[in-house]
């Protein structure tokens, strides 16, 4: 796993690369929560991302807690099919903010 | 490769899904399919190294095997740890219910079952094994 980051203007683009699975995703996790801004607003890239398994879903639910803990606003952008298939059957889906590009995505968290 | 054997570790999950994945190609599975599949296949594999292997402090192999006829794929996946059958698991709680204040887990099994035509579950003679059944596309 591969994370990417970098400061659009006052949002956080996190890019995250690779397998999110049993293996990857408690490391992945780790990393990942203490790059959320506190009061800030972050976007998670995962169009670098071909699989998700339930470790995927545990650290986006940690990721969705860590961030509204810290009033931090996120969204979601570049979601496979497959992955998008995953989030909606599990009731994931419904909670996050998704964006069609990583332009919208900065634009819809920067909109106060 | 008809079976794959490998230690029921979390770094094998890669060859399992590369078996998985070259299995459906061979059954002409379409993407999604196969996808669903080998979540289904990954999720069991997870839980028995973690739960299985891990937290039992014991170790042994993973083996995966395939049976491919002409209208289904049948994947196999076996292992020594304790018996557990994943299909008398709880399912998950309310899958509405908010990600703050929901339960974490029970996801996988919930995905692995809901991801393929059939999954079964048996425990013979010291093993725990778990079938994955999908059909293929039909033939044009």
């Amino acid at each position: 796993m591969h994370i990417e980051l970098r400061d659009v203007g006052d949002v956080r683009v996190v890019a995250l690369t690779g397998d999110l699975d049993g293996k990857s995703a408690p490391a992945a996790q780790e990393q990942l929560l203490p790059l959320i801004p506190p009061s800030g607003s972050v976007l998670l890239d995962l169009s670098g991302v071909d699989y998700m398994s339930s470790a995927g879903l545990r650290m986006m639910l940690l990721v969705y807690r860590h961030a509204q803990s810290v009033s931090s606003r996120i969204a979601l952008v570049g979601l496979s099919e497959d992955i998008q298939d995953t989030m909606s059957a599990t009731g994931f889906l419904d909670f996050f903010v998704l964006s069609d590009s990583v332009d919208a995505g900065v634009q819809a968290l920067a909109a106060p | 490769m008809d079976v794959l054997e490998v230690p029921g570790v979390l770094e094998s999950l890669q060859p399992i899904a590369d078996f998985v994945k070259e299995a459906s190609a061979e059954a002409g599975l379409e993407r999604r399919e196969a996808y669903r599949l080998r979540l289904a296949v990954d999720e069991i594999a997870t839980n028995v190294v973690l739960y299985g292997y891990e937290r039992s402090g014991q170790t042994g192999l993973l083996r995966i095997a395939k049976n491919l006829d002409s209208e289904r794929l049948t994947l196999c996946l076996e292992d020594t740890s304790p018996p557990y059958d994943p299909t008398a698991q709880a399912p998950p709680s309310d899958l509405s219910e908010s990600l703050e204040s929901r339960p974490i887990g029970g996801l996988g099994v919930f995905l692995t079952i809901q991801g393929v035509d059939d999954f079964r579950y048996e425990y013979v003679e010291g093993h725990n094994r778990n079938y994955f059944t999908v059909r293929r596309p039909a033939a044009v």
